[in-house]
């Protein structure tokens, strides 16, 4: 027994003990406090991991994509599609030569009736000659035609049999996977021999040669003797069809060369697969002949698009987010700033139905006025195209841009501001050298994060773009912004629906959102980079 | 000039020596008078700032305004070039504010005009984020100057001016936020002094730096006055006995003495100020 307990008493001794164990309650050999935590850290990480989760889908689903996609131009290449397709690209480009023959036939036309004011049928009857040059320029391509279809349809056929073992492999595999191995041995594959089959085709190059050296020799004797035509102006443009037909029939031995070198067993590489998504120019499915799936117009369409509302929402956003902050009266602000931010609370089929109700109609409308003919692509017919939905996209990516560029103005210190005006700088000249300058950086992430928006943005395109799935024509020069596009995000919201799962169709649908995926990632990285970079530079 | 250690006592020595007649200057000449408030009534809102300032701030010397923290010395400082109009419901309600007998307050006043006149260096350094030789030549190139020469010759002189001129002449077109604290103040001075205005305000110019960069905008402010008018607001005791020749203090909003620097350290005459200069309060 120690000396101390015996000489104090005992309610000293508990008063002075140390006691500072507790016993704690334990949930599955956690305390209290770490179950808490371990709570709110779950939900943090929920976004981390729902964002791998997604990636790792859209790879998953898309990945194969690129084998099948090689497949589909091999069968392309073995049925013998692609050798026939060099013949009906001959046929594609008559075919155009013989537009712009009944195009120059409405000038003249009009040019009778309006210029010189005579009757339809005089009228008509003075075309006669031309209508035989351009009828027997139309016809002259008949037995090239008449060739080319046969040929078409023996490759076909190809495809289709292929297409059938395909199905059969398919079914197949199925049997043998529920178990029923002597249904799964009946289904049986027709073996075709494709290097047999398109000999069969390619054997034919002879009579092409033929037809088409006949062909080319009735064209060029044809536009040796042209019709006359009444005006200069239209005379001109005769003359600039002769040159274009020349042009057309030089490029014939370049065609017969190409079908001599064709080959339908080389092998289609991977990287073609590739490519052939990246920068095909068509996007074609459910097709007799052969489907392709080429992004080309649905970029061009989704950045024509972007462009537009950027257009329009740079300059109104950050217009309006240095008004509210740099000139705005107490009371204006309390006015713009959440009529701006309400904006985007409006849901997009609501604006998108605005769309197609009042907005494209008004344009159309629009578009006829006089006053406004200077306008490139003006007037138009179509109500429903990328400036219709450009429009409209500006409008959802202000509230965004005029937020955060709001946010980046707020920022600049004070002091910088009261040192300008100090040393006899307007407002003006203060937004201009200094406050602006000194939030570009935020601006510029702005509005990255605002493209980033509008490029996402689905149901507006989806309902005003026009969804023709073309690469708009450039050439147009700013008249492009009237033609109808589809977009990225409006192929998938349309097409998903219908696709068989696991078919091309389907995954090359992910793949365009695996790209739609990168691309607002990227924009997002951009914008944080820039925003931390002018944190640093303004301290 | 004053080498940098004794710096901070010399002036004091000459304000002493100072005849304390306050329409004479140093040399026994008479002041004339650059900036004159009178009966000055200043509001934030509802709230009076300042009460019936009257005071005569004499031409190229060193005016210094002290008193504690909410004293209206800073208001003032600011309604001197208009820098007020910036904060909303801010008002003149009495009284006048004559430079060069020119009422700045008049309604054919361009406060735009008037700040390139009266310039302004604040309490923390505020170079903006352009390099050394854009900030310099900010004034004026809102003022449309565009001659390359003239340019190059101003930043020269300014910087030469504000002593900054051998420590930055090889790194002008480098960031004027890369600066040491004293430097960044300099650079400021020298911004100002880029337009050529006749007063410059400096609202605690020092309070943000050390006792060397303190020193060293303290000898520019005795080059400084011999172009300028300088009126300095601050709470260093010691600062406004070492730079000023003349002091105004400041008490709830009142002016409460206005005189010659060492009158008001040594004899003032009214116990308020002789409680607050002796450390009794504020």
């Amino acid at each position: 027994m120690p000396p101390e307990s015996s000489t104090t008493p005992a309610v000293d001794s508990t008063v002075r003990s140390f006691r500072i164990q507790k016993e704690r309650t334990r949930i599955l050999g956690l305390t209290w406090d770490e179950c808490i935590q371990g709570f709110f850290g779950g939900n943090a990480f929920v976004a981390v991991i729902v964002l791998g989760l997604i990636t790792f889908f859209l790879f998953r689903e898309g990945s194969s994509f690129f084998t099948q996609n090689r497949d589909n131009l091999t069968i392309y290449r073995q049925a013998g599609l692609e050798y026939v397709d060099f013949g009906r690209q001959q046929e594609k480009d008559h075919a155009a030569l013989s537009r712009y023959l009944s195009d120059l036939r409405l000038r003249t036309l009009r040019h009778y009736t309006d210029q010189e004011g005579l009757p339809a049928k005089e009228a008509q009857a003075r075309l006669a000659e031309f209508d035989r040059f351009a009828d027997r320029f139309s016809s002259a391509s008949k037995p090239l035609r008449s060739l080319l279809s046969d040929l078409g349809d023996v490759a076909v056929d190809i495809k289709a049999r292929h297409q059938n073992n395909l199905n059969f492999a398919e079914k197949r595999r199925q049997l043998l996977a529920a178990g029923k191995t002597a249904e799964a041995a009946e289904v049986e594959l027709v073996p075709i021999d494709y290097a047999g089959e398109v000999a069969a085709i390619t054997a034919t190059l002879p009579d092409f040669a033929e037809a088409s050296a006949t062909f080319a020799k009735t064209l060029e004797d044809l536009i040796a003797t042209p019709p006359a035509l009444p005006a200069p102006e239209l005379t001109e443009r005769l003359t600039r069809f002769q040159a274009l037909t020349r042009d057309y029939l030089a490029g014939f031995p370049a065609t017969l060369e190409a079908m001599k070198a064709w080959d339908p067993a080389r092998p289609v590489p991977l990287a073609q697969s590739f490519t052939a998504f990246v920068f095909g120019r068509q996007w074609l499915t459910a097709s007799f002949w052969q489907d392709w799936y080429g992004v080309m117009p649905l970029i061009a369409g989704s950045l024509l698009v972007s462009l537009i509302a950027l257009a329009l929402a740079v300059p109104l956003g950050v217009g309006a987010a240095v008004y509210v902050n740099q000139l705005a009266s107490p009371t204006e602000q309390r006015l713009i700033k959440p009529s701006i931010e309400f904006i985007s609370a409006i849901p997009s089929v609501v604006l998108g139905f605005f769309g197609i109700a009042v907005l494209g109609e008004f344009l159309r409308v629009a578009s006829g006025w006089s006053f406004l003919a200077w306008v490139p692509g003006f007037p138009f017919a179509e109500r429903l195209n990328a400036l219709t939905a450009g429009c409209l996209l500006g409008l959802i990516a202000v509230p965004t841009i005029f937020t955060l560029a709001e946010d980046a103005i707020n920022n600049v210190p004070r002091a910088f501001k009261e040192a300008s005006y100090a040393l006899g700088a307007s407002r003006l000249q203060t937004i201009i050298r200094i406050i602006v300058p000194a939030s570009l950086s935020g601006i510029v992430s702005a509005i990255l994060l605002g493209l980033g928006r509008v490029i996402g943005e689905t149901m507006v395109v989806l309902l005003c773009a026009g969804n023709r799935i073309a690469i708009p024509d450039f050439t147009a020069g700013l008249g492009v912004v009237t033609q109808p596009v589809h977009t990225m995000t409006g192929i998938i919201a349309q097409e998903m629906g219908e696709v068989e799962p696991g078919a091309i169709h389907y995954r090359a649908l992910f793949v365009v959102g695996l790209l739609l995926f990168f691309i607002a990632l990227l924009l997002n990285f951009f914008a944080q980079k820039i925003v931390r970079k002018y944190k640093v530079s303004i301290g | 000039m004053e080498t940098s250690s004794p710096a901070s006592a010399a002036p004091v020595t000459r304000s002493l020596a100072t005849p304390s007649k306050a329409s004479e200057g140093r040399d026994g000449a008479p002041e004339p008078t650059l900036i004159d408030i009178r009966a000055l009534d200043f509001y934030y809102g509802a709230k009076q700032a300042l009460f019936d300032i009257n005071l005569a701030i004499p031409d190229r010397r060193v005016t210094a305004f002290i008193g504690p923290s909410g004293c209206g010395k800073s208001t003032l400082l600011r309604c001197l070039n208009r820098m007020n109009d910036l904060i909303d419901g801010t008002a003149v309600k009495r009284g006048e504010v004559k430079i060069r007998d020119v009422d700045i307050y008049g309604p054919s006043v361009d406060p735009i005009e008037l700040r390139k006149r009266v310039g302004m260096v604040f309490q923390k350094s505020n170079p903006f984020p352009k390099s050394i030789y854009e900030n310099i030549i900010y004034g004026l190139r809102i003022q449309g100057v565009k001659s390359k020469t003239k340019l190059d010759e101003v930043v020269e002189r300014s910087l030469r001016g504000a002593a900054l001129w051998d420590e930055v002449k090889d790194r002008l077109h480098e960031s004027g936020l890369g600066l040491s604290g004293g430097q960044q103040q300099r650079l400021c001075i020298a911004r100002t002094i880029a337009v050529e205005p006749e007063v410059i305000l400096m609202d605690e110019p020092c309070s943000a730096l050390d006792p060397i960069a303190t020193a060293k905008v303290e000898e520019l402010i005795h080059e400084l006055k011999k172009q300028f008018t300088i009126i300095i607001v601050t709470h260093s005791m010691q600062q406004a006995a070492r730079c000023s020749d003349r002091t105004a203090f400041f008490y709830m909003g009142k002016l409460i003495e206005f005189d010659e620097t060492h009158n008001i350290f040594m004899n003032p005459k009214n116990p308020q100020t002789e409680a607050y200069v002796s450390g009794r309060f504020g």
